[in-house]
């Protein structure tokens, strides 16, 4: 960054140094560097923001992800087909995910996600087997569940996967409750996926980049002021897959199996939370060709790359 | 395609012409036949092209030319252009800075943070961090072959033919074209009369497919977009004076077929700040009727030969161009001379261009950013010195010249952050020809 950092760094990784007109703390979680700026020239306080949003990043994680043993997710995998009782958290989060299946006519579905593990977007030119993504497709499909708001069961071999939502979720309950730790205004950003919640002390708005796919981690794009809102972006042009003379990106359509043609290659949503941007970015994404058209209509603010 | 309006067939045949007309041409001379034979004229030159920060070409040219006594030449030319660099994408400067980029704060908009696809909020060095108000440019290579040959043949002693044909291919773009011209002389030789005509096939086939126009970036298919190109030219030249030679040619060329550039963008921004939101793929129609009339005049001195023209040309897109030229040869010695040249070129821009497109705001049907359609202009100072070394047969010439490229980059319909930026901002260019000719 601009400056030497001027706060020790703790050995778990984390650590809080001065930004750009404010202080930013550091750690990473959910695979993804993760960024609190406080609008503060208090370290104690940007350290509390700090230690607030990574220890509830951690549980979400913990509690959400699909490679921990010992989570609801593991649990709801691995039932047999049997139904698995979940607390009021879960059953949110699977409420929002079913009305995502009915808006999106079912291209948004946590059962997909078994697909991903045939693709292997690597720049090449391998597509999976005809066969093989029959037999997965078999699996997949969010009407083959059971969902009563208290409990699900789905076939034997069906899995779910919060993936598509979970980083987005993290930020809005972060935000919220750093902000009910630190009276100052905040932005939390967990691998690029963010929320603001304004206004500064002086009256400036948060400012907010978009990566260059192509110079990822060196140069922005395009640049978003806010005050409050949230912000996330979906698609990666780096990944992709050759075939036919051209090129599939890495939105895979959950009904054929296949990639989603003629999209954007980046989609950037602001909403006025994170889930919200996060989630009309994604759908955009699925909607191929029609993303722009898409966004259009739900009068969202975006930017595509 | 040649079809210049100049050729062996107007500088034969008038005496007091062809000397105004060939002292006059930047070309290495032309051989001197001998009367009894025929006469082989290679000509050989090295164009280095360079635009500040942009495209770079080495362009090497060899024609080789055979005489016959009786009129006749055939006449065959290859041109190989190496093309390197980067070019304007026609996307509009995004007004952001990078955050990570070590800057004084406050130098320009920084972004504080990043949203990404995945990892994003790293940080990391840069090669090359752009300004907020810089043009965006896309980095290219690619090489050109070109080859063509011309049959010129004097069917009677006020009359002649040339025909021609064409072939030129590159990475993404191949071009087969014939043409052919018939000229007449009337009132005591002192008037030419020239009728021409060409037609060109030409494909494109962009690297990675072609784009749908206005969209973004959707490939449309893989297959080669035919362009068609007709071109019809009338010339008449005049001896006024033994001293004053007058030329009016004017050409009409109608393309029909993809003319889009599948590369070019067209940025789209918020209407409230002004910085970019986004881009499309550019689309143009698919017809183009182009007009120019060119004015040509000669004036040879005791010693001296100026050269003055003028061209206006307009099309069907909207664009109108006026060139003027100026060149004064001037002879320093019996094998020697030089000739500075001054050029200013016009151009209003077409009736689809436009610097971005505002977000959420109906796509027009046509719209292109790509700046050689936009509201352009150039001036060119340029010097030649051409020289025999003695005792040696051929003719050297150098040419240098200096080219400023700018443009009206301050348009009235600029928002937000765009209105402190230069849209076209001035491009310095240099270019540098060395030719040898000799006949033998």
């Amino acid at each position: 960054m601009a400056a030497p950092t001027p706060f020790p760094r703790p050995a778990d990784g984390s650590f809080v140094e001065r930004g750009d007109g404010c202080l930013v703390g550091r750690f990473k979680a959910m695979a993804s560097p993760c960024e609190v700026l406080v609008d503060t020239d208090d370290p104690h306080e940007a350290a509390l923001a700090l230690r607030t949003a990574e220890t509830e990043a951690q549980r979400i994680e913990a509690k959400f992800s699909r490679y921990r043993p010992d989570n609801i997710v593991h649990k709801i995998n691995h039932a047999g087909g049997e139904p698995v009782a979940v607390d009021a958290e879960t059953a949110q989060l699977l409420d929002f995910a079913a009305s995502c299946y009915e808006m999106s006519g079912g291209l948004f579905d946590i059962t997909s996600g078994a697909l991903r593990r045939a693709w292997t977007f690597d720049g090449g030119t391998r597509v999976p087997e005809p066969r093989a993504l029959r037999n997965l497709l078999e699996h997949i499909g969010w009407d083959k569940v059971r969902w009563d708001g208290a409990a699900i069961a789905m076939p034997e071999g069906m899995e779910i996967d919060l993936g598509g939502f979970g980083k987005e979720y993290a930020v809005d309950r972060a935000a919220a409750l750093v902000r009910a730790e630190v009276p100052r205004a905040i932005l939390v950003n967990f691998g690029g996926d963010l929320v603001a919640s304004g206004p500064k002390r002086d009256g400036r708005l948060w400012s907010v980049g978009i990566e260059d796919p192509d110079h990822p981690g060196t140069s922005a794009l395009y640049r978003i002021e806010i005050e409050t809102g949230g912000i996330a972006t979906s698609g990666d042009a780096r990944r992709f897959v050759l075939w036919g003379g051209k090129r599939l990106g890495h939105i895979l359509n959950p009904r054929t199996g296949w990639p989603v043609e003629g999209g954007p290659r980046s989609v950037t949503v602001l909403a006025s939370t994170c889930l919200e941007a996060g989630t009309l970015a994604t759908l955009a994404q699925l909607a191929g060709r029609g993303a722009r058209a898409f966004l259009e209509a739900q009068g969202a603010r975006y930017w595509t790359v | 395609m040649q079809l210049g309006p100049t050729g062996p067939a107007t500088i034969r045949g008038k005496l007091g012409a062809a000397a105004c007309m060939l002292l006059a041409s930047v070309a290495p001379a032309v051989a001197r036949a001998d009367p009894s034979g025929a006469v082989t004229q290679v000509d050989g030159t090295l164009l280095l092209y360079g635009e500040q920060s942009r495209t770079k070409v080495a362009e090497p040219t060899v024609r080789v030319t055979r005489l016959q006594p009786s009129g006749r030449s055939l006449s065959g030319q290859v041109v190989l252009d190496v093309m390197t660099g980067a070019t304007p994408t026609g996307a509009m400067p995004p007004g952001v800075v990078d955050s990570t980029a070590a800057l004084p704060p406050d130098e320009a908009p920084r972004v504080q943070t990043m949203t990404a696809a995945s990892g994003g909020g790293g940080g990391g060095g840069s090669e090359h961090v752009p300004g907020p108000g810089d043009i965006p440019l896309a980095q290219f290579h690619d090489t050109r072959v070109a080859l063509d040959a011309e049959w010129h043949e004097p069917i009677t002693n006020i009359f002649g033919s040339t025909l021609g044909g064409y072939y030129s291919r590159e990475k993404d773009y191949e071009s087969v074209g014939a043409s052919g011209k018939l000229s007449l002389d009337f009132l005591h030789k002192l008037t030419t009369l020239t009728l021409g005509g060409g037609v060109n096939r030409d494909h494109v086939f962009p690297s990675g497919g072609t784009p749908l126009p206005l969209s973004d970036g959707t490939v449309l298919h893989d297959e080669r977009n035919a362009k068609d190109v007709t071109s019809a030219l009338v010339g008449l030249s005049r001896v006024i004076t033994r001293r004053w030679l007058i030329s009016v040619n004017g050409s009409r060329t109608y393309e029909d077929g993809y003319l889009t550039e599948p590369y070019k963008v067209v940025s789209l921004i918020d209407p409230a700040t002004g910085y970019t939101t986004g881009q499309i793929t550019e689309g143009r129609p698919s017809t183009r009727q182009r007009t120019d009339v060119m004015t040509t005049m000669v004036y040879h001195f005791t010693s001296d030969v100026l050269h003055l023209s003028h061209r206006y040309y307009w099309d069907d897109w909207g664009v109108r161009s006026n060139t003027i030229d100026l060149k004064l040869r001037h002879d320093t010695g019996d094998s020697s001379f030089l000739q500075p040249h001054l050029r200013y070129y016009n151009q209003s821009q077409a009736d689809f261009f436009t610097f971005g497109l505002v977000q959420g705001e109906p796509v027009p049907t046509y719209a292109t950013s790509d700046y050689r359609l936009g509201p352009l202009s150039t001036a060119t100072v340029g010097l030649t010195y051409g020289f025999h070394v003695p005792e040696q047969p051929g003719e050297f010439t150098i040419r240098a010249e200096y080219i400023l490229q700018f443009g009206k980059g301050h348009p009235d319909t600029a928002m937000g952050v765009q209105q402190d930026f230069d849209l076209m901002p001035p491009v310095n260019i240099g270019s540098l020809v060395a030719g040898y000719s000799v006949a033998f």
